[in-house]
């Protein structure tokens, strides 16, 4: 169902976007011309200036935007709107507060498009939450939570409809440096233990270059990619790896 | 969570004298109820404009064990409960529907800005042509003017949802059913609270007005009349009813928003 590694699961063919201009406004150019495509599987991270358009970009693909010209395909089809084989992890988490860190989970399962798919709410509730780490908080109000976990919980929440992408939109920007080095370890693992697709929005070069298969660097407005790095070190990666260092260099370089 | 409050030295004391939050909050009430008490026994006020609250409480107990108080009480409470629900359920629907339908919107809005300015008293003598003397009148006005704070408040939270919450259930699969029912209702329901309590308060104070103006039987036309045949002890034994009414209907809102809504703050971290 969900393709084989290796397979385009997304591809922005000439997408451009433009905000029209409201009350007078002129009209916002955000994303022009862009070209690129996402396999199965893939850990990809998009950095770039804040106000590029990194978050109209995911929007796009969770299907909350049209483009205005081009096309955004995803398994080859353009997409049409939201659905929950895309599903966004939003920067500022959009927890439902009235329901608690479990009952969160499960809207998605309970919801009358998704039953019935022979899955038990109840088992799959408890083992989301363990791969990130809540089960303790499961009758815990979201206004209970950490930073650090509404924002594993968003994921929680995302990963229970089975998503084949998740879109992460700097997810980790509003965390103090030390909670954000262990979301990070976190995120990989649980990539490496879902196999999800992620595209991981991040303005931060270290870690990018730390977490991701490839890193897509964007211009200013009208956001174009100034280049796509390839990183081939394995992982755990470290900090320190002089390697490493060199790609966050380089690439710090080039959006100077 | 702990509203933030300014900690002086000697109010620690008075904290310290270890009575408990409800029993603190009888010192005000009682205090002023006892300066009024000994002013009108040392004859500093005139008793005839302004009784004793001793004389007030005899009275009650008059009103109570002549199965008066009771009459009248439960006229007005019936009236108050039949508008403040209607206020209520009309309100809300009316709210969420304008907030999330723009047709509706469009619609309703003039209407609910050209009535809301005029005193729901003004519409009183015609609404006493329309539903005659007894309940319907008073049923009306009340409903007619409770129903505003609930419209504008659950607008107002149903505009005020976070659109990613609204994406969110999008993505996960939510038809536009699901996303009203199970969204937009329970963001709503904070703001849909503070306008049925600020119906409630208004319930209260129409009713009296409406049941001075034209009634026979209520507890505004209990305290109307001991005023015109000179009982100011009856006509304070009524308002203390009123006040003790309010008082505790507003305690009873406030248990009950804890009870409803466990997960909601008044103030966000
Ligand atoms: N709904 C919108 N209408 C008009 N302009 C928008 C809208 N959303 C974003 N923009 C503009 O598009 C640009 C890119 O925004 P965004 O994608 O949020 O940037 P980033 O996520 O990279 O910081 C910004 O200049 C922003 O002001
Ligand atoms: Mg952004």
């Amino acid at each position: 169902m969900s393709g084989a590694p290796g397979q385009e699961l997304v591809r922005f063919d000439r997408v451009t976007l433009t905000f029209p201009g409201v009350n007078g406004r002129p009209a916002i150019e955000v994303i022009r011309q862009l070209d690129f495509r996402i396999e199965t599987g893939e850990f990809v991270a998009i950095i770039g200036p804040s106000g590029c358009g990194k978050s109209t970009l995911l929007s796009l693909l969770a299907g909350y935007l049209p483009p205005s010209s081009g096309r955004v395909l995803f398994r080859g089809k353009p997409i049409a709107g939201p659905a929950r084989e895309r599903m966004m992890v939003f920067q500022q988490p959009a927890l439902f507060p009235w329901l608690t860190t479990a009952g969160n989970v499960a809207y998605g399962l309970k919801l009358k498009a998704n039953r019935g798919n022979g899955r038990n709410v109840q088992s799959t509730v408890d083992a989301l939450l363990h791969l990130v780490q809540l089960d303790g908080f499961a009758h815990h109000y979201p206004s209970d939570l950490s930073g650090g976990m509404r924002q594993r919980l968003e994921i929680a929440r995302a990963l229970a409809v089975d998503p084949q992408v998740l879109l992460m939109d700097e997810p980790l920007a509003a965390l103090d440096a030390l909670t954000r080095r262990r979301m990070q370890g976190e995120v990989l693992h649980i990539w490496e233990k879902t196999r999800k697709t992620i595209l991981f929005v991040t303005h931060d070069i270290d870690e990018a270059v730390i977490m991701a298969d490839r890193v897509i660097v964007m211009a200013q407005r009208p956001t174009s990619i100034l280049e796509i790095e390839e990183v081939r070190l394995p992982r755990p990666r470290r900090r320190e790896d002089p390697e490493l260092a060199g790609i966050v260099r380089r690439l710090s370089a080039l959006l100077e | 969570m702990r509203p933030l409050v300014l900690r002086w030295p000697s109010f620690r004391l008075i904290e310290r004298a270890a009575l408990p939050r409800w029993a603190l909050r009888l010192v005000g009430p009682l205090t002023v109820l006892l300066g009024w008490e000994l002013g009108a026994r040392f004859g500093l006020i005139n008793t005839l404009l302004l009784p004793p609250p001793s004389a007030a409480f005899a009275d009650l107990g008059v009103l109570i064990s002549g199965g008066y108080l009771g009459k009248a009480l439960y006229a007005s409470l019936f009236r108050v409960v039949c508008g403040f629900a209607l206020a209520v359920v009309v309100g809300a629907l009316l709210g969420l529907a304008m907030a999330r339908i723009r047709l509706v919107d469009d619609f309703f809005d003039p209407i609910v800005e050209l009535l809301r300015p005029i005193s729901p008293l003004a519409l009183f003598p015609l609404a006493i042509l329309w539903f005659g003397i007894g309940d319907g009148s008073k049923i009306f006005v009340i409903a007619l003017a409770a129903c505003f704070p609930v419209i504008l408040n659950t607008f107002a939270g149903a505009r005020s949802i976070d659109a990613n919450l609204i994406r969110a259930a999008r993505s996960l699969g939510a038809s536009e059913f699901e996303i009203f029912k199970g969204i937009v209702l329970p963001a709503s329901l904070p703001h849909i609270f503070t306008g049925i309590r600020l119906a409630w308060g208004i319930s209260l104070i129409v009713i009296i007005a409406a049941e001075m103006v034209g009634a026979t039987v209520g507890m505004g036309y209990m305290v109307l009349e001991a005023q015109q045949t000179f009982r100011t002890e009856r006509v304070f034994a009524g308002i203390f009813v009123i006040g003790a009414i309010g008082f505790v209907t507003d305690l009873g809102f406030r248990r009950l928003r804890r009870w409803l809504l466990p997960w909601y703050r008044e103030t966000q971290d």
